[in-house]
């Protein structure tokens, strides 16, 4: 029996080890806030690190199934740009413009995702040029459209980033029901499973007859939608779409993805992973906050974060 | 069920397969042989629809058959177990026994109860104990083809392709994978075998056919053939040519290398083992009975944890491959590609890459004096090559053998391990590589050759030590040596 139970322990701490040193992470921080700050506890403040959060949630949570297929979508940070500018500046004010404005602009995603993925699939260039050059291409179009804030949101627009929902941000009760249905999807639907076994072994895969194609098309749609409504998110905090506003999501998307467990190589992670490791980058910022320190350093310590994660779960190569 | 007629295949450069024909009936075992090279895969990856024929026709249950994916080969009922196995390391084994064929519940979301249930069924109907919740990539290798054998039955196939199904299981496996193959023969299922085992293919065959150079040679019921006509179907050459004669047992000179109670990796568990001057010693056992990691522990490659080495006078307590190489130990490893050759280098490079003290000046290396040592190397084994600088990922199995084995006969004076030195090399280049293994035994040199074959166990050794459970089961030497005695050592239960 003992032997029984220790190999289950072994087993669960092996397959959730990276989530229990996020989870042991965030209460580390949490402590820092409280001694830093009176103010850190408060519902306030709390309620703040959980609207805060729901863009760079939405965004990693794209990425992450890009992330287990063994690929990446570095074009997500142009896209939440262009998006922004195109859904401010279709709007422009008028309310009868929001939804034809948010229709458009996530199919936008949809297609740039799709195009990703059929750059990968067809013409057989790594996911990490293609995205890195459709985001280059996509910053183009967004100057070509406006070298400035385009356009603006009607009034009431920004219930979505500072809404309540049961005393809850609306945000981050949309984020969290996202993430619980994509696990869901990851683990209980076939599709889901391809994901990861195309991450695991693309050839194997292939070989099995799984459709790679179909998958990987999906994947990328699904992370180009995700940095469009990351766009929505944003414009209803900044009433507005700016042609930069989107430029650090690229690297920041990727932080909360390996901080959360899921190798880069593929076939091993998941969302839940990510959205601890969301928590874990906006709880730093706010404690960093309260300890007066730029956000110019709160960068340098995302960029250290993302290495020393990547290097903490790489997985280490056998010995002779 | 299955008939291909006049099927040919280039690649550039290359011509794989021309005018190739095969006739395979529901029901039976049909062996499909040839030298490395011979066109085995391709063939094979053109029946799984992972390559289309530039020529050629292929018929399966009546209908002319044009697969353009590997997915609709196996729509159609084919399933193929390569050799490089396709699992995916990081699922677990009943997730990877289902890939493609989810169990499905409710709303067609996958079930896990179900398809562990199903996987725990499966895997006791193959008679094996293995915990369906492990991660593939913790498994050991005869498990992990065990699991691919098992993906196998999951769903109704007509046609069953195994390649090189035995190379890394070996007793009782072999035997539990016999029977599933017989009850699927009666099922009506056709089955393509593909081994370098002969005696194998005699043993569960009904029919085989040998190619040689991408072409057709015959085709016959294996109880019309016997071994020695097939090995010179494939190769043109009789059996008898092999193996050299072995050693005069008056010039088998003194002990050179004595390792004693060797505790290593939780595999070997206190083997001694002594090596002679002029020697062939086999080191026999069945897979994971803790022979490579003994070869390891002696080289330096794999820590000791109790134990020591003596060589030259010298006991070493550590053991690094520094240290082995300096007293002049040479380890060819199982896995060529991973641990021993630099693929993309060309042949000269690697041949002195033991060595490059030998040819450089000043820290520098000298790369025409490197030429004229490949190139004498290259005519010595006769390494089919475009030259010193052809790199070896463009050579055949055999040919990047012979350079692995011409590098450490250059540098190792005292005493040669190989680990499995014949494991995919076409009949041809075993030939050559026994020959060499002898040549280096008559200087004086001693041998320690591991492997699971037993027919070259008992052509090459002089002396064969069987290992078992990670000590040693046993010693059989001269007239001793054969397949029964040295299967009933590796096997038998270590008296309490």
């Amino acid at each position: 029996m003992t032997v029984i139970r220790t190999r289950a322990q072994s087993e669960f701490l092996r397959r959730n080890g990276s989530q229990i040193i996020v989870v042991g992470l965030l209460v580390v921080l949490a402590i820092v806030g409280v001694l830093v700050s009176d103010r850190f506890a408060s519902v306030n403040n709390i309620m703040n690190i959980l609207e805060q959060s729901v863009t760079l949630a939405i965004v990693s949570l794209g990425q992450t199934l890009t992330v287990l297929t063994g690929g990446i979508d570095l074009s997500v940070g142009s896209l939440i740009s262009l998006a922004s500018v195109l859904l401010s500046g279709i709007t422009n004010g008028d309310p009868a413009m929001v939804f034809p404005a948010i229709m458009i602009v996530l199919a936008l995603g949809i297609c740039v995702g799709l195009l990703n993925a059929a750059a990968v699939i067809w013409l057989k260039v790594h996911p990490l040029i293609v995205t890195l050059g459709m985001g280059a291409a996509l910053q183009g179009v967004t100057l070509l459209y406006t070298m400035g804030p385009a356009g603006k949101m009607p009034l009431g627009f920004d219930v979505l980033a500072y809404g309540r929902f049961l005393g809850l941000p609306v945000g981050a009760v949309i984020t969290v029901a996202l993430f619980l249905g994509t696990a869901f999807f990851l683990r209980y639907a076939r599709f889901g499973r391809y994901v990861y076994a195309i991450g695991d072994d693309a050839v194997g895969a292939q070989l099995m007859g799984l459709p790679r194609a179909k998958v990987l098309l999906f994947v990328y749609a699904f992370s180009g939608f995700m940095a469009a409504l990351t766009a929505i998110f944003l414009v209803s905090r900044f009433g507005v779409g700016q042609p930069y506003t989107g430029a650090n999501f690229t690297l920041t998307s990727i932080t909360p993805v390996v901080v959360g467990g899921t190798l880069l190589a593929g076939g091993r992670g998941g969302v839940i992973g990510t959205l601890l490791g969301v928590y874990l980058v906006s709880l730093l910022n706010n404690v960093l906050n309260y300890m007066d320190i730029s956000s110019h350093y709160q960068l340098i310590v995302q960029g250290l974060i993302v290495i020393i994660a990547v290097s903490v779960y790489v997985e280490k190569k056998r010995k002779l | 069920m299955l008939t291909l007629s006049n099927v040919s295949k280039s690649f550039p450069g290359v011509k794989a397969l021309s005018g190739m024909q095969l006739d395979v009936r529901a029901g039976e075992i049909h062996a499909l042989v040839g030298e490395n090279g011979a066109g085995k895969s391709t063939l094979t990856k053109i029946i799984a629809g992972v390559y289309q024929p530039d020529e050629g026709q292929i018929e399966f249950d009546g209908e002319i058959a044009h697969w353009a994916t590997p997915g609709a080969a196996k729509a159609a009922g084919i399933h193929v177990i390569y050799q490089e196995f396709v699992l995916f390391p990081h699922m677990t084994v009943a997730e990877n026994i289902f890939i493609g064929h989810e169990r499905r519940g409710a709303f067609g979301l996958v079930d896990h109860r179900q398809t562990r249930k199903d996987a725990v069924e499966l895997l006791h109907r193959l008679g094996v104990d293995i915990d369906p919740d492990r991660r593939v990539v913790e498994l050991s290798v005869a498990d992990q083809q065990m699991v691919e054998i098992a993906k196998a039955m999951v769903h109704k196939v007509k046609l069953l392709i195994l390649d090189e199904p035995t190379a890394v299981i070996s007793g009782k496996e072999v035997e539990l994978l016999f029977q599933r193959l017989q009850a699927l023969r009666a099922d009506g299922v056709g089955i393509i075998y593909i081994s370098h085992r002969l005696e194998e293919i005699f043993e569960i065959c009904d029919r085989v056919t040998v190619l040689k150079d991408g072409q057709f040679v015959a085709s016959h019921p294996t109880a019309e053939v016997d071994r020695d006509r097939l090995v010179s179907l494939m190769v043109g050459r009789d059996m008898q040519e092999l193996f050299p004669p072995k050693a005069d047992p008056a010039t088998i000179g003194a002990v050179v290398l004595e390792a004693r109670g060797v505790v290593a990796a939780g595999r070997v568990r206190g083997a001694s083992i002594s090596l002679r001057a002029g020697e062939v010693t086999a080191l026999a056992g069945m897979v994971g009975s803790g022979r490579t990691e003994l070869a390891l522990a002696i080289f330096g490659g794999l820590e000791m944890t109790e134990g020591e080495v003596v060589i030259g006078g010298q006991t070493f307590r550590k053991m690094t491959p520094a240290k082995a190489i300096a007293q002049g130990i040479g380890l060819l490893t199982e896995d060529r590609k991973g641990q021993g050759l630099a693929m993309l280098l060309d042949v000269a490079s690697n041949i002195t890459a033991a060595d490059l003290d030998a040819v450089s000046r000043w820290g520098l290396v000298d790369r025409r004096q490197e030429d004229a040592i490949a190139r004498a190397e290259i005519t010595a084994y006769q390494i089919a090559c475009r030259g010193p600088q052809n790199p070896v990922v463009t050579m055949s199995g055999g040919n990047q053998q012979k350079v692995l084995v011409s590098r450490w006969a250059r540098t190792c004076r005292k005493v040669l391990i190989l680990d499995e030195p014949t494991r995919g090399v076409d009949v041809g280049a075993k030939a050559e590589i026994y020959r060499i293994m002898r040549e280096m035994a008559a200087k004086g040199i001693a041998v320690l050759m591991i492997s699971s074959e037993l027919p070259e166990v008992i052509g090459m050794a002089d002396r064969v030590v069987v290992m078992r459970e990670g000590m040693i089961g046993g010693e059989l030497s001269g007239d001793q040596i054969s397949e029964e005695r040295i299967m009933q050592v590796a096997t038998q239960k270590i008296a309490a």
